[in-house]
């Protein structure tokens, strides 16, 4: 087994039998945008290959323009006419000679008929290659292979349906609660639980429509809906060659609207055996699969620490950096060298896991209205910054945030020696974090992090609505009201401030006199 | 200085002196003396009885948002005299029988018709916005009297997309 640092010089420096076939990626066009564009793009600068940004009308002003070397329009605001707009988007790579296309998360990240787009215009396709990607994306046709292969799976539909019928008999069959998912799905869309025939049929209603909206097929499947689960995936990464390695686990458990909030690793739930068997099945599930690059094997693990095969998420994932900063790999420079032809540079035995990392996701939306969207104008941020804290950021003070796209701002990821440490930090960091204009999750991932329950690593999908539903009364407690409200009247007073004072200047109109005019009550 | 500040619906009054190169304030009964520094456009450095704390401040549309520590405030000044207008109001915001969009977004389903009797809290309309669906509720037990909008319209927040008759 190598040392760290050794381990550290093998990822860095190539070995001279890996450049037989190697093509280095010359130009790299980004079909994304926000956080994740802006990941990719610093990850291309970091390896001086060229990038090129894309962004639809309502984006001129985003940061991943401003951050890639080139940017082309292509087109209007909804995703179908810009960021899901293949033809487009090929057209621009060609154009911009481009000779790579990375698809962050999203959009088209996991579309089979983009990647074959991609292979026969001879574009290299950041990611699997289209026949894996396409055998994993088909949540139906996946099950069928796990199955063959002895992979451990939920119970549940072997086909999906495109209508109502057929769904409540294998329902029964099942046994409720069942979930419903989209069948071309991921993030939580179309996904629901239905306890009932009655809660069944309009589930199914309403998952299609989702599902339709977000993937442009309506298709939904059922399964066993597995209680009190804790969702724990697996990073992998396989090369041209067939070689597999896995990058230990990330919890995700904190969930809404079945949507992942936080991300931590390792996991509260897992030994060295689990891990180890959970890790050998991953690798087991990407070589059936055909898979290349990086993905993630999605499980969940039960109260009796059994684990089930849930899907590939066949992409760079929204919580890649909480590995990131565990096993010291760069996944993204990881899936430009294999998408280059490189070989991995390590192998199994070659990745640890050192400290604890946890990851908030910060979104634009309302922790005390069902987390609806919000958006708007961000007036002023200020980033957490400091010791083991990473903040990867799509916005800056004066953005817009749209009503277009998936309200994600940001990510905040702490690192430190233990799990203890790295939530504290957390803390620390999102005390430290200041978005004013719009609605964040910022106060109530600082909530989650100092719950009992979060604290004790009792951290299973239903932890929000099980913990977190009267935390809008809890609001009501935060600890610096008067501090704002004091603040506010300063800056509504018409008096100068202390420095102004000391300084003997008189009366100097500043930011906080002249911001508004106030109807002041009787002086 | 006299002020009356709203914050999330409830109300403080706060006497302002400055005095010696420090605010004595006055809020809701207790005493707090307070020396303020401006460190720039959106930041407030703050000692409150010696204690610190920094604040960042923006404002739009008449609004103030605050941030102290990671928590963050939404603060309106009112006069004595739109103090019991804005109660009104706020009260009559809550009993407003429409169906609304808290956001801009796109009409995905209307579950209701006119004539319709509809329970409060029952499903009247399902939005879609920022990809995800929200199902808005009836404030009010009634009958439908109106519905603005058709399956795939735009609409702004606010906007009544049904209306409702309540029962008296």
């Amino acid at each position: 087994m190598l040392s760290w640092k050794q381990f550290l010089i093998s990822l860095t420096g190539s070995k001279v039998e890996n450049l037989s076939n190697v093509h280095m990626i010359q130009k790299i066009l980004i079909a994304n945008r926000g956080e994740i564009a802006v990941r990719i793009i610093n990850a291309c600068r970091e390896m001086s290959i060229p990038s090129v940004a894309v962004f639809s009308t309502v984006d001129r002003n985003s940061l991943h323009v401003q951050k890639a070397d080139e940017a082309y329009c292509i087109g209007n605001p909804p995703p179908l006419e810009s960021y899901l707009n293949i033809g487009k988007i090929i057209q621009v790579t060609k154009k911009s000679g481009a000779d790579a296309i990375h698809p962050g998360y999203g959009f088209l990240a996991e579309n089979p008929e983009f990647c074959e787009r991609c292979e026969k215009e001879g574009i290299i396709f950041i990611g699997p290659n289209s026949k894996a990607l396409r055998l994993v994306g088909d949540k139906v046709e996946s099950r069928k292979t796990m199955t063959e292969a002895k992979i451990p799976i939920i119970p549940g539909m072997m086909s999906s349906g495109k209508q109502t019928k057929g769904f409540k008999e294998a329902a029964e069959k099942i046994g409720y609660p069942v979930m419903i998912k989209a069948s071309a799905g991921g993030g939580g869309k179309g996904m629901r639980v239905a306890w009932s025939p009655e809660e069944l049929e309009k589930g199914v209603e309403a998952g299609m429509r989702e599902a339709k909206s977000a993937f442009g097929d309506e298709s939904v499947y059922l399964e066993r809906c597995i209680e009190e689960p804790r969702h724990v995936e697996f990073q992998v990464l396989a090369d041209n060659f067939g070689h597999v390695i896995h990058l230990c686990e990330r919890e995700c458990s904190i969930q809404r609207r079945h949507q992942k909030i936080v991300e931590e690793t390792p996991s509260c739930a897992l030994d060295e055996k689990l891990r180890a068997k959970m890790g050998e099945v991953a690798k087991k599930v990407i070589e059936v699969s055909g898979y290349n690059n990086a993905g993630t094997v999605e499980f969940l693990l039960d109260k009796n620490k059994d684990f089930y095969f849930l899907e590939v998420n066949a992409r760079l994932q929204v919580e890649h950096p909480i590995t990131e900063l565990v096993t010291g790999v760069d996944l993204v420079r990881q899936q430009i060298r294999i998408a280059s032809g490189e070989k991995l540079t390590f192998t199994q035995n070659d990745i640890q896991q050192r400290g604890h990392a946890i990851e908030c996701r910060i979104y634009a939306e309302d922790p005390e209205n069902n987390f609806f969207p919000s958006s708007g104008k961000i007036l002023f941020m200020k980033e957490p910054s400091g010791p083991g804290i990473r903040h990867d950021c799509g916005i800056y003070s004066g953005c817009e945030v749209s009503v277009y796209y998936d309200p994600i701002l940001s990510k905040v990821i702490t690192w430190a020696e233990t799990r203890e440490d790295a939530r504290k930090r957390m803390l620390l960091a999102l005390s430290n974090y200041t978005v004013l204009g719009i609605k964040t999750s910022i106060g109530f991932l600082a909530a989650v992090m100092e719950h009992p329950e979060f604290i004790a690593g009792n951290t299973q999908t239903s932890f929000i609505d099980k913990n977190m539903s009267d935390w809008k009364g809890k609001r009501k407690e935060r600890r610096f009201v008067n501090e704002a409200i004091i603040a506010a009247a300063i800056s509504s007073s018409t008096r100068p401030t202390s420095r102004k004072r000391l300084q003997g200047k008189q009366e100097m109109p500043s930011p906080w006199l002249t911001l508004g005019k106030w109807d002041l009550g009787g002086i | 200085m006299e002020l009356e500040l709203k914050i999330e619906d409830q109300i403080h009054k706060l006497q302002v002196e400055f005095k010696e190169g420090h605010y004595h304030i006055n809020l809701d009964g207790n005493e707090h003396l307070v020396d303020s520094s401006i460190i720039s456009d959106h930041c407030l450095s703050l000692l409150v009885n010696g204690k610190t704390f920094t604040v960042y401040l923006a404002e739009a549309n008449g609004k103030k948002y605050l941030s102290v520590a990671g928590e963050q405030f939404l603060i309106e000044e009112t006069t004595s005299e739109n103090v019991a207008g804005s109660g009104a109001d706020s009260s009559g915001i809550a009993e407003e029988p429409v169906a609304a969009s808290p956001m801009p977004g796109k009409v995905v389903k209307i579950l209701v018709s006119k004539g319709d009797k509809v329970e409060k809290g029952q499903g009247l309309v399902i939005v879609e916005a920022m990809k995800m669906e929200n199902e808005i509720k009836s404030p009010v037990k009634g009958t439908v009297e109106k519905v603005n909008f058709k399956p795939g319209d735009l609409v702004d927040a606010a906007q009544p997309i049904v209306e409702i008759e309540p029962e008296a």
